[in-house]
C-alpha cells in the first residue's frame, strides 16, 4: 500500500517538479564525474587529462539523462500532454468533424447520463432512512396455486388481529408498525386542505430510527385508543404552514374536524408513506380489531442488527403457518412477504428502467459506431500523415496511443456537452414520468452520475477509437508514401469495415424499432379499448365534509350540492361516487340470497363496491341496462337497494333475472339489498385491467366513507370552465370543506402515464437510433462513392447508363440493409420477450409490427443512400479519369 | 535507443540492491563498490547506473536521500526500502537458481 504511494508521490513528483528533478539529476551526473576525475588524480594524471579520461568513461551523459527521465516514466506523461496538445489542434483543424462527431456522441453520453441519473436515484441509492437494509415491509401474501390466489388487489394489505400476533411472536424485529394512509382534509388556520395524513401504530417511528426535531413523539396515553391524540408533522409541513414557528408545539390542526395539538416536528426529508405530512395515533374500528379478513391497514418493521432477511422470512412464514392452521376461515392460503423496503417500493418500475437503460444504452452502442465510421474515414484521409510518421521512426503502439489520445479528448468533450444535455433531459425525464415512480424528487446529477457518465466516455472512446487507430497504423509504408492523392491501399479494408459497423447500426436500431413498435401498437390499444364509461367533459371535485364519517351532515351537503349543480347551465348531468372509475377503494365477497357464515367468506368472489349518488351513471356515462338508477326515494328508511354491473350478473347470476335478487357484501353494514338495477361493465382498476363485478349502493343508505366522495359533472363544453362555480357553490354551502378539481380525462391519462412514458422514450430512442442508422448509411455510402469514382467514371465511359449506376450504388446500401434487418429482427424476436409484462392486447412476436419494422428501415435506407448514388451517377467521366 | 538485455538489467538491478542493502550509498560508490566485491570484473558505466537506480526508485525499492558526503560535498543517497528488501531475497534466490543452472549444463558441456 505505501509502496503504490511512494511511487505515485514520485510520479507527481516528477510532472509537476520536473525542472527540479533535473538540476538534481545533473547534480546526481556532476557529483559522479567529480568523482571520476578525483579517482583519476589520485593515480597520478593531471588535471585535463584526468577530466577527459573522466568524461570518456562516463560515456554520453545525454542519453543517460533521458534514460533515467524515462525510468521515471516521465516521458511517458510527457508524451501524453503532447498528443494532447496536437489532438487539440487537429480538432481546431476540422471543426465541423469535430463538431459532428462530439454532437453524436454527446446525445448518446447524455441521453445514457440522464436515463442513468433516473435509475440511481430510483433503484440503487440507498433509502435515507437510517440502516436502510433493516427495514421491510410485511404484507399478507395469498399462497401462489391456491383457489383465490390473485384475485383482489387488496392482498398486500394486512389485519390487525394477525399483525398482533406476528408482533408478539417473532423475535428478530427490533420493531414492528402497522399503519395506513391517505389523503385527508386538514385545517392548520383558516385553510381548508387536503394533505396527505397517515395513521399509525405504536413502534412506527422506531422501525425509522428517527427523533423529532422538536417535541416529542406520541405518549402512551395518546396512543391509546378513544383518547383524544395528537398530532405529528413534516418539516415541510412545519415550514409551509407554521412558519417554521418553535411555538408550532400544541397548535392545534382540524382533522375531520376534530382538533390535533401538535406534539413534535420529524426532521427534513422524513415523509413515509408517500410524503406525509400529518402523523396522527391509529383508532382501529372494532370491525377491524375484530376480524383477521378486514385487511385494511400496511405493516413495516426494523429487523435486528444482523439478522438476516431469510432468516426474518423464515421465522415469519412459520408464524404465519400456526396462524393459518388455527384459523383456517380467514387466514387458509395466507402467508407473509417480508420484503426489503427499498425492493418493494421499486418493484414494479425495476423492468422498465432496466428496460430503457438497456434501449439507450443501445443507442449509445449505434452512436459509437457512427462516430468510428467517421474516425475511419478520417484515418484514411490521414494514411500519409501516418505513414510519414511511421517513416520516421513511429512505433505503431506509438501511433495507435496518439490516434486513441484524440478519441479520448473528443469523448470527453462530448462527455461534458453530454452531462449538461442529461441535466435538461433527466429534468425532462422526472416531468414526464409517471407520479407511480418512487423518489423521483432524488433525481439529480451526484458522484455516481458522474462516475457513470466518466465511465462510459472513457469506454466509449475505446470502442471507436481503438479499430480506426489500428487500421490506420497497420498502414504499408511502401504503398502509402509512393500514393499521390488521398485515396489509399486500405481504402478497401476500411469501406469493409465502415460496412461491417453500417451493418450493425442498423441491426441495433431495428432492435429498438420493433419494441417500440411493439409499445406504441399496444399504446393504442390501450387507447381504443371500450372502457364502459365516457371521460369526455366530466368534472372530477373531491370533497370531504370535516365531520366524523357516519354523520348525516356530510350525507345533507353532498344532497344540497348536487341540486344546485344540476340547474347549473352547462351541466348536461351530475353525481357524486366513492370511486371514480380508475380506481378500487373498496371490495369485499360477495353473496347472494344469503349471508353465509364467516368460514366461507374467503372463497366467496370478490367484487368492488362503489358508493354513488342518483344520476352519477349518466354524468359518466354509463348505460343503465335493466331496472333503473337510484333516485332520491332510496333513503336510509327503506329497503336497501343495489345496482349491480354485468359482470356480477355473469358470475353470480347467470341466466337468471337479477332484478329483485338480494345481495350481501361485507361493507359498513352486512345487511342484504334488492337489486334495482344493472348497468354496464366499466374498467375500474384501468384500461389495461378487465372490468371486475361490481355493486354499487347508493349514499344515503349508507354512511361508510360517506364523507368523502367526488362529485362527477358532466358538461357541454370544456369542464374546467365549471371549476370557480362549484368551488363558489360549496363554499357557500360549507366554508371548511376542502376540495379538489381534476377531469376524468386527466385521471384516464394518470391511469395510463407509465405505459405512456415507457412508450414515449421507447419512442424517442428508437427515432434517435434510426437517425443515427440513416447518418451511418449516408456516411459510409458517400464515402464508397468517392473511393469508387473513378470506378464508376470509367463503367460510365464504357457506355454504362446512369440507371446502372445507381442501382450498383443502391444494391451495396441495400446489401447492408438487409443483412443489418435480418440480424436485427432475429435479435428483436429474441429480445422483445422481455417486453411481454407490458404489453397490452398485443404479442411480442406481432408479425405486423416486424413487417412495418422493415419496410421503414428498407425506406430509410433507400433515401439516405440515395443522395450518394445520385452524385454517383451524375460523375463527370472524363473528370474522374483525369483525377487519376 | 538500445537498451541493456534482461539479463544484464535484472543483474544489475540486483547488484544494486545487494549493494545499498549494507548501507546508504551514492551513485558513485555503488558502482565503485561493485567494481571491487567482483574483483575489479563488472565495471557499471553510469550510463545504465543511474537509469537503474531512478527505475528502482520509482519502483519503490530504494528511496533516495541528499546527504553531505565524506568529501563535504552533496550527494545523493541511496538505502534500501522493506519492499527492497523482501524484492532483493527474491532476486537473489531467483539468481541462485538460475546460475546454478546454467553453470550446470556449462560445467556437463
Amino acid at each position: 500500500m505505501s509502496r503504490w504511494f511512494t511511487q505515485l508521490r514520485l510520479t507527481l513528483r516528477s510532472i509537476f517538479r520536473k525542472d527540479r528533478i533535473d538540476q538534481e539529476l545533473d547534480e546526481e551526473l556532476q557529483e559522479h564525474l567529480q568523482r571520476e576525475i578525483e579517482e583519476g588524480l589520485k593515480t597520478g594524471l593531471a588535471l585535463e587529462e584526468a577530466r577527459y579520461a573522466a568524461l570518456r568513461a562516463m560515456g554520453a551523459i545525454a542519453k543517460s539523462k533521458e534514460d533515467s527521465r524515462d525510468a521515471r516514466r516521465v516521458n511517458f506523461i510527457d508524451d501524453f500532454f503532447r498528443d494532447l496538445q496536437y489532438a487539440t489542434r487537429s480538432m481546431r483543424r476540422s471543426p465541423g468533424f469535430a463538431a459532428l462527431a462530439v454532437l453524436i456522441m454527446a446525445l448518446g453520453i447524455g441521453a445514457n447520463t440522464a436515463v442513468f441519473s433516473v435509475v440511481n436515484a430510483v433503484l440503487l441509492r440507498p433509502l435515507s432512512y437510517r440502516d436502510p437494509d433493516r427495514i421491510v415491509t410485511l404484507s399478507t401474501r395469498v399462497i401462489a396455486g391456491s383457489a383465490d390466489s390473485g384475485q383482489s388487489s387488496l392482498d398486500e394489505q394486512i389485519s390487525i388481529p394477525n399483525f398482533q400476533d406476528w408482533h408478539d411472536q417473532s423475535s428478530f424485529f427490533e420493531a414492528m408498525a402497522y399503519y395506513n394512509g391517505r389523503e385527508i382534509p386538514a385545517t392548520a388556520g383558516a385553510l381548508a386542505e387536503y394533505v396527505r395524513g397517515t395513521q399509525v401504530g405504536p413502534e412506527f417511528f422506531q422501525v425509522f430510527d428517527v427523533e423529532p426535531i422538536l417535541g416529542h413523539f406520541f405518549t402512551a396515553d395518546e396512543m391509546k385508543q378513544g383518547s383524544d391524540g395528537s398530532a405529528m408533522i413534516s418539516y415541510a409541513y412545519w415550514q409551509s404552514h407554521l412558519g417554521g414557528d418553535t411555538h408550532a408545539l400544541g397548535q392545534v390542526i382540524h382533522i375531520y374536524g376534530r382538533p390535533f395539538p401538535i406534539a413534535g416536528v420529524l426532521p427534513p426529508g422524513f415523509g413515509f408513506p408517500d410524503k406525509t405530512d400529518l402523523w396522527v395515533p391509529a383508532r382501529v374500528s372494532p370491525d377491524d380489531q375484530k376480524y383477521r379478513t378486514a385487511q385494511n391497514w400496511l405493516a413495516v418493521g426494523r429487523l435486528k442488527s444482523g439478522v438476516p432477511l431469510e432468516k426474518a422470512q423464515a421465522e415469519m412464514s412459520s408464524i404465519a403457518g400456526r396462524l393459518e392452521q388455527r384459523y383456517p376461515e380467514s387466514d387458509k392460503d395466507r402467508t407473509v412477504g417480508v420484503t426489503r423496503m427499498q425492493d418493494q417500493m421499486v418493484g414494479n418500475v425495476r423492468v422498465t428502467l432496466y428496460l430503457l437503460l438497456g434501449a439507450v444504452g443501445a443507442v449509445l452502442l449505434i452512436a459509437c459506431a457512427n462516430t468510428a465510421t467517421l474516425l475511419l474515414g478520417k484515418a484514411t484521409a490521414r494514411t500519409r500523415e501516418v505513414a510519414v510518421r511511421a517513416a520516421l521512426g513511429a512505433s505503431r503502439r506509438r501511433i495507435v496511443r496518439q490516434l486513441v489520445t484524440e478519441s479520448l479528448l473528443l469523448a470527453f468533450v462530448a462527455g461534458a456537452a453530454g452531462l449538461l444535455l442529461s441535466y435538461w433531459g433527466s429534468a425532462a425525464l422526472v416531468a414526464l414520468a409517471p407520479s407511480g415512480l418512487p423518489r423521483l424528487t432524488e433525481v439529480g446529477i451526484d458522484r455516481w452520475v458522474l462516475t457513470f457518465t466518466l465511465g462510459i466516455s472513457l469506454t466509449t472512446s475505446l470502442l471507436f477509437g481503438l479499430v480506426p487507430a489500428l487500421y490506420a497504423s497497420k498502414v504499408d509504408l511502401n504503398e502509402a508514401l509512393k500514393q499521390a492523392g488521398a485515396r489509399s491501399v486500405i481504402a478497401g479494408g476500411m469501406v469493409r469495415m465502415r460496412g461491417l459497423l453500417v451493418v450493425a447500426e442498423i441491426a441495433l436500431a431495428v432492435v429498438l424499432l420493433s419494441g417500440a413498435g411493439l409499445l406504441i401498437k399496444s399504446f393504442i390499444a390501450l387507447h381504443n379499448v371500450a372502457l364502459g364509461y365516457q371521460p369526455e367533459n366530466v368534472l372530477v371535485m373531491r370533497a370531504t365534509v370535516p365531520v366524523p364519517m357516519q354523520a348525516q351532515a356530510a350525507t345533507g351537503f353532498f344532497q344540497d350540492l348536487l341540486a344546485k349543480i344540476a340547474h347549473l347551465p352547462g351541466v348536461v348531468s351530475a353525481g357524486a361516487t366513492m370511486a371514480p372509475p380508475g380506481n378500487v377503494e373498496s371490495s369485499s365477497a360477495i353473496f347472494v340470497d344469503r349471508l353465509p357464515p364467516e368460514k366461507d367468506w374467503l372463497v366467496a368472489p370478490t367484487a368492488a363496491l362503489s358508493v354513488v349518488a342518483p344520476g352519477t351513471f349518466a354524468a359518466l356515462g354509463i348505460p343503465v341496462k335493466r331496472g333503473r338508477d337510484f333516485n332520491d326515494d332510496d333513503v336510509p328508511d327503506r329497503p336497501p337497494v343495489a345496482v349491480v354491473n354485468e359482470a356480477l350478473v355473469r358470475k353470480l347470476l347467470p341466466g337468471q333475472n337479477p332484478i329483485g335478487k338480494t345481495v350481501f357484501c361485507l361493507f359498513d353494514n352486512f345487511k342484504g339489498m334488492t337489486i334495482v338495477g344493472v348497468v354496464g361493465d366499466v374498467r375500474q382498476r384501468g384500461p389495461a385491467l378487465e372490468p371486475m363485478p361490481e355493486c354499487y349502493m347508493t349514499y344515503r343508505q349508507h354512511g361508510f366513507n360517506g364523507n368523502t366522495l367526488s362529485v362527477v359533472a358532466r358538461t357541454v363544453g370544456d369542464p374546467n370552465t365549471l371549476i370557480a362555480t362549484l368551488r363558489r357553490l360549496a363554499q357557500e354551502t360549507s366554508p371548511d370543506v376542502p376540495m379538489k378539481f381534476t377531469t376524468m380525462d386527466a385521471t384516464l391519462s394518470e391511469n395510463v402515464a407509465a405505459p405512456r412514458f415507457r412508450t414515449l422514450l421507447f419512442g424517442i430512442f428508437a427515432g434517435l437510433a434510426v437517425c443515427l442508422a440513416m447518418a451511418g448509411v449516408y456516411g459510409v455510402m458517400a464515402f464508397a462513392v468517392t473511393q469508387r469514382s473513378n470506378e464508376i467514371g470509367l463503367r460510365m465511359a464504357l457506355g454504362a447508363s446512369t440507371g446502372s449506376v445507381l442501382r450498383l450504388v443502391l444494391r451495396q446500401a441495400l446489401i447492408c440493409a438487409s443483412l443489418g434487418l435480418a440480424l436485427g429482427l432475429a435479435a428483436a424476436i429474441a429480445g422483445t420477450r422481455l417486453l411481454t409484462s407490458m404489453l397490452f392486447e398485443v404479442q411480442p412476436n406481432d408479425p405486423w409490427v416486424y413487417l412495418a419494422v422493415g419496410i421503414l428501415l428498407g425506406l430509410v435506407t433507400l433515401v439516405a443512400s440515395y443522395v450518394p448514388a445520385r452524385r454517383a451517377a451524375t460523375i463527370d467521366p472524363l473528370t474522374a479519369l483525369r483525377q487519376e | 535507443m538500445s537498451k541493456p538485455t534482461d539479463l544484464v538489467q535484472g543483474t544489475l538491478d540486483l547488484l544494486i540492491l545487494k549493494t545499498v542493502a549494507l548501507e546508504p550509498m551514492h551513485g558513485w560508490a555503488i558502482a565503485h563498490r561493485i567494481h571491487q566485491m567482483s574483483s575489479e570484473v563488472l565495471q557499471v558505466g553510469q550510463s545504465a547506473l543511474y537509469p537503474a537506480l531512478h527505475k528502482l526508485e520509482q519502483q519503490g525499492w530504494i528511496e533516495a536521500e541528499w546527504k553531505i558526503s565524506e568529501t563535504n560535498r552533496r550527494a545523493k543517497y541511496y538505502s534500501l526500502t522493506p519492499a527492497g528488501r523482501k524484492a532483493l531475497t527474491a532476486e537473489a534466490a531467483n539468481w541462485e537458481r538460475l546460475s546454478g543452472a546454467i553453470s550446470a549444463i556449462v560445467r556437463t558441456g
